[in-house]
């Protein structure tokens, strides 16, 4: 479940639905032992996206976006500021949004989830402008390249997908399991993780953690990390990385693995770094029932956080 | 010279020769009668001063011859005889008058004593008269005064005032013209009537009293007739006894029920008329009784005058006991523990029969030291059941109470002031002895009424009322909810332990017809090896894994893949649910620490469990449980993606139908079954 750090806020998710937050308490934070600010479910499903503008927190889980107030939020009081649903096909099943992401230029907000689609979702009018539709099973993660504006999808159909946002067309397929060096079938061929930045893009999840070249779609690096990672991220001269083992790769472009951070819970889903806190730079959440998370310190001390069963 | 004897006593003169003396002798009477002189006479006639006269001058004169006879006699001359001799007749003369001087003078003495004397003897005669006369004038006085100071009784009387007096008495007695007059009369007047009024009042009083008598006679009679009524009561009573019987109305039982009752001590007083109260009320079932022996119950509240008697011969035995006690301290110690638990000899037992005719018989012990209630329980069943392997805790008395209220183990004893009493005669804690004794659940105490504070003793904690009927109703639905349950397991066991799980008809929409995985092993789990399985952390960490819980193991499998569950049943079963662990042996070994999928199975069967709970009252939750736990591992195992790298077909080919294989960000699988339309979904 994603974290999404604010300056001495750490807000977590959880499987039911409520964004719990903690407080950090320097020096030594351990946010099983902070009190949870917002403990009423937000969700009536499990959240599986987080993001957050200047002012407002949005979350997404089981088909619909809502929309929280900070001010609210750090007031306690919980009530949310909007929720949208995307214009969903099928009517069986409603879809999951697996998958948030900003786009700040044009103040708009890509979803992406259960109907194997990406829409876009312009913030100030709440209307969905574009649908991108290809993908040929559920999508996973997003990524945005600021410069071109052109966002990544990748999905459990093994493809990355990525589609202009002016236009709405798919500009790129990228088969990630085809490819020799990185797909892993005893694994299955799902993309579950993407991480870009300029011309340089990492996935990973069943086929192995690779670094791609956009540009000449060739795979670069294969990272040699057995389990399959949920989430990745491009930091300063570092590729971070965690999944189904209980640590946090800093991995290296050249392929080393730099270390490997221990962590308390046993599969994490996502990492968030937190700019503003000198000594706090990472916090990862494991896809727990209760809300179970960590925050660990750059140079590797660990801080538990225990795993809570419901 | 001397005179006759014959005459009178009176002075005889004796003459030798005197002159002047003839005279008196001449004097002599003739009349021979009168042979006495009366000088008597003589002597009023002649004057005492003259013969004082006389009498001087005889002296003088005597004197004087006597001087005259003196110097004659000196001067020693013969002619002097002559006139000695002269002298000599002449005081003879003067002698002899002087004898007669002295006769006059006694008799004038003689005289005038007798004079005096009769003098005397008048006055003394007045005196006393007149003492005599004063004597009786005193006593008339006092008289007097005595009749004055006089009170008579009537004046002490009451008497009716006089206007009263007038206006009640009768005419004839008050006579009010004569009485009004005279006080005298008026008061005897009153008097009368007074008499008369308390006459009348005598009389009415023997009236009274003889009616008095009367009414005595009749009420003895009356209370003859009324002893003799009871035992002719007794007689219809015992008559109507077989009536009692053939009418199910059994007054009498229970009469004697309540005198026996009368001996317990008090929780367990309170505990026998809450319970029978409530059996009356609400629950026909169940059936109250009081076993044990009243004559020990009567013997222990025996007053101490009994064994006062017999101190001495008892100091003696104790003194011989102890000699030889003595060398053992362990079994005098071993004494005080036992005189410490000591149970009350009267006992309750209360026999709750459930629908299926399995009775669970309660018996309710009271340790009279430590102020605690007990309880042993044992449960009959309608037919005989075999025991299966797994299900040997499930009805043995040790253990089917446990935690009947949350929390409620039956191990310490509730009464915290009981740890000061072990600390004296080393006992640890009252579980060792519990085999024995029986358990001392809270609720025990709670139905007898006493009610421990926690963490602070009292000196005294008694029996309420108030407190055994606000629980009553409460535990005698957990109790037999209880057993139904532990029964219910009990079938159930013994099914699983032949590898079928039973699925009742009620609950077969909760599962796909078709279900391939198959229960291959149920069995009981020691809590140690469960604590030591890897895949159970969670549970124990989380509190939800005691020793007071009941442990399980059940292997699933379908082909090459095992699933193997460890099961704690919460002896609050089915309210409290089992939690399941599970552990996937196919393709390497997964569990909820390295399988996202693995722990939502466990939701599945540990979260999801109100949909498992069935027809009320929810006893077939276990079995339907690992139902639907083959139900998610045929889902698991179908829904694998296919590894094209591997070469041959899918090991569990896909048979279920399924919206969506994988959903979210960690790729879950769907789990849920819906009916009727039969297709897995996502939760």
């Amino acid at each position: 479940m994603p974290t999404w750090v604010v300056p001495r806020m750490h807000c977590t998710q959880s499987c039911h639905g409520a964004p719990i937050m903690h407080q950090i308490q320097l020096p030594c934070p351990s946010p099983s032992t902070d009190a949870a600010l917002l403990p009423s479910a937000a969700h009536d499903g499990p959240v599986y996206a987080m993001v957050s503008t200047e002012r407002q927190l949005l979350s997404s889980g089981k088909g619909e976006l809502r929309a929280w107030n900070w001010s609210d939020i750090v007031k306690k009081g919980c009530k949310e500021a909007w929720s949208r649903r995307p214009p969903y096909r099928s009517s069986l099943e409603v879809p999951e949004i697996n998958s948030l992401q900003l786009n700040p230029k044009d103040n708009s907000i890509l979803l992406a989830g259960g109907d194997c689609a990406v829409h876009a979702m312009d913030l100030e009018s709440g209307t969905f402008t574009h649908e991108f539709r290809g993908h040929s099973d559920y999508v996973h993660c997003l990524a945005l390249r600021d410069q071109s504006q052109e966002c990544l999808s990748g999905s459990e159909d093994g493809t990355v997908r990525m589609w202009d946002l002016r236009t709405g067309a798919q500009v790129q397929l990228i088969e990630v399991h085809k490819y020799e060096e990185c797909s892993r079938p005893q694994h299955g061929k799902w993309i579950r993780c993407l991480a870009t930045d300029c011309d340089w893009m990492v996935c990973g999840g069943g086929p192995a953690l690779t670094l791609w070249h956009l540009r000449s779609v060739t795979p670069t690096t294969v990272f040699p990390l057995p389990h399959c990672q949920q989430h990745v991220m491009f930091y300063q001269d570092l590729i971070l990385s965690a999944g189904h083992s209980p640590a946090i790769n800093h991995l290296q472009i050249s392929g080393e693995v730099r270390a490997q951070i221990p962590c308390t819970p046993r599969s994490v889903h996502s990492l968030c770094i937190n700019e503003r806190s000198p000594e706090h730079k990472v916090g990862g959440a494991p896809p727990a029932r209760g809300a179970g998370s960590d925050v660990t310190q750059r140079e590797g001390l660990r801080v538990g956080a225990g795993l809570g069963l419901e | 010279m001397s005179s006759d004897s014959s005459k009178k006593r009176k002075p005889k003169v004796i003459r030798t020769d005197g002159a002047p003396q003839e005279s008196k002798r001449s004097r002599a009477d003739p009349d021979q009668d009168v042979k006495y002189y009366s000088e008597e006479v003589e002597v009023e006639l002649r004057d005492p001063s003259k013969d004082y006269e006389l009498y001087k001058q005889t002296c003088q004169e005597l004197q004087r011859l006597m001087a005259e006879i003196q110097d004659l006699k000196s001067k020693g001359s013969r002619d002097s005889a002559v006139a000695i001799e002269e002298r000599r007749i002449q005081s003879c003369m003067h002698f002899m008058t002087l004898k007669k001087l002295n006769r006059l003078a006694h008799i004038r003495l003689k005289k005038g004593r007798d004079q005096t004397h009769e003098a005397k003897q008048k006055v003394d005669a007045y005196h006393l008269q007149l003492q005599n006369l004063l004597y009786e004038v005193m006593h008339l006085q006092k008289e007097i005064t005595k009749c004055l100071e006089f009170k008579s009784k009537h004046e002490e009387i009451d008497l009716v005032s006089v206007d009263e007096f007038y206006k009640e008495a009768p005419p004839e007695i008050s006579k009010p013209d004569i009485t009004l007059n005279e006080p005298h009369q008026q008061t005897l007047a009153r008097l009368d009537w007074e008499l008369e009024q308390r006459k009348r009042l005598a009389e009415k009083y023997k009236e009274c009293l003889a009616n008095k008598e009367k009414i005595l006679k009749e009420i003895e009679v009356k209370k003859e007739y009324l002893s003799s009524l009871q035992p002719r009561l007794n007689s219809i009573m015992q008559a109507s006894l077989p009536v009692q019987e053939y009418l199910f109305m059994p007054f009498d039982q229970a009469h004697k029920q309540y005198e026996t009752a009368r001996h317990l001590p008090p929780p367990l007083y309170v505990l026998f008329v809450q319970a029978n109260a409530y059996g009356q009320a609400c629950d026909k079932k169940l059936a109250v009784a009081i076993e044990g022996s009243v004559e020990e119950a009567k013997a222990l509240y025996k007053p101490p005058e009994d064994s006062q008697d017999d101190e001495s011969d008892s100091d003696a035995e104790e003194e011989q006991t102890t000699k030889r006690r003595r060398p053992t301290l362990g079994v005098q110690l071993d004494d005080k523990r036992k005189e410490m638990l000591k149970r009350h000899p009267l006992s309750v037992t209360i026999d709750l029969k459930c629908k299926d005719d399995s009775v669970l018989h309660l018996i309710f012990y009271y340790l009279m030291n430590l102020n605690v209630m007990t309880v042993k329980t044992k449960v009959t069943t309608a037919t005989e059941m075999a025991t299966p392997i797994s299900a040997g805790d499930l009805l043995s008395p040790g253990s089917l109470l446990n935690c009947l209220y949350p929390g409620d183990h039956g191990k310490r004893t509730p009464n915290p002031a009981n740890q000061f009493q072990f600390d004296k005669v080393g006992i640890l804690t009252l579980s060792d002895y519990v085999a024995d004794l029986g358990h001392p659940y809270v609720w025990v105490q709670k139905l007898g009424g006493l009610h421990f504070p926690k963490d602070q003793p009292q000196h005294t904690v008694t029996a309420d009322n108030s407190l055994s009927a606000s629980h009553m109703e409460m535990t005698m639905k957990l109790l037999r909810m209880r057993l139904q349950s532990r029964l219910a397991l009990h079938k159930q066991f013994a099914s699983l332990e032949h590898g079928i799980v039973p699925v009742s008809s009620e609950c077969q929409h909760l599962f796909p017809s078709k279900v391939v995985s198959r229960l291959v092993k149920w069995a009981a789990l020691p809590y140690e090896d469960y604590l030591e399985l890897s895949y159970t952390k969670d549970v124990v960490e989380a509190g939800l894994a005691e020793d007071t819980h009941l442990y399980y193991t059940a292997l699933v499998e379908r082909g090459t893949a095992k699933l193997q569950a460890a099961v704690v049943l919460n002896p609050g079963y089915s309210s409290i649910p089992p939690i399941f662990n599970l552990c996937l042996n196919w393709k390497g070994e997964k569990t909820n620490s390295n399988d996202d999928n693995i722990r939502a199975m466990e939701s599945e069967v540990n979260v999801c469990y109100k949909e498992l709970c069935g027809p009320k009252p929810g006893y077939q939750l276990l079995t339907n449980q690992l139902q639907r736990l083959c139900v998610v591992l045929d889902v698991y195992l179908e829904t694998e993606s296919h590894d094209t790298s591997v070469e041959g077909p899918k090991e569990f080919p896909q048979e279920k139908m399924c919206l969506r294989l994988v959903r979210g960000p960690n790729r879950m699988k769907p789990f849920k079954y819906n009916h009727p339309q039969g297709f897995f979904s996502h939760r």
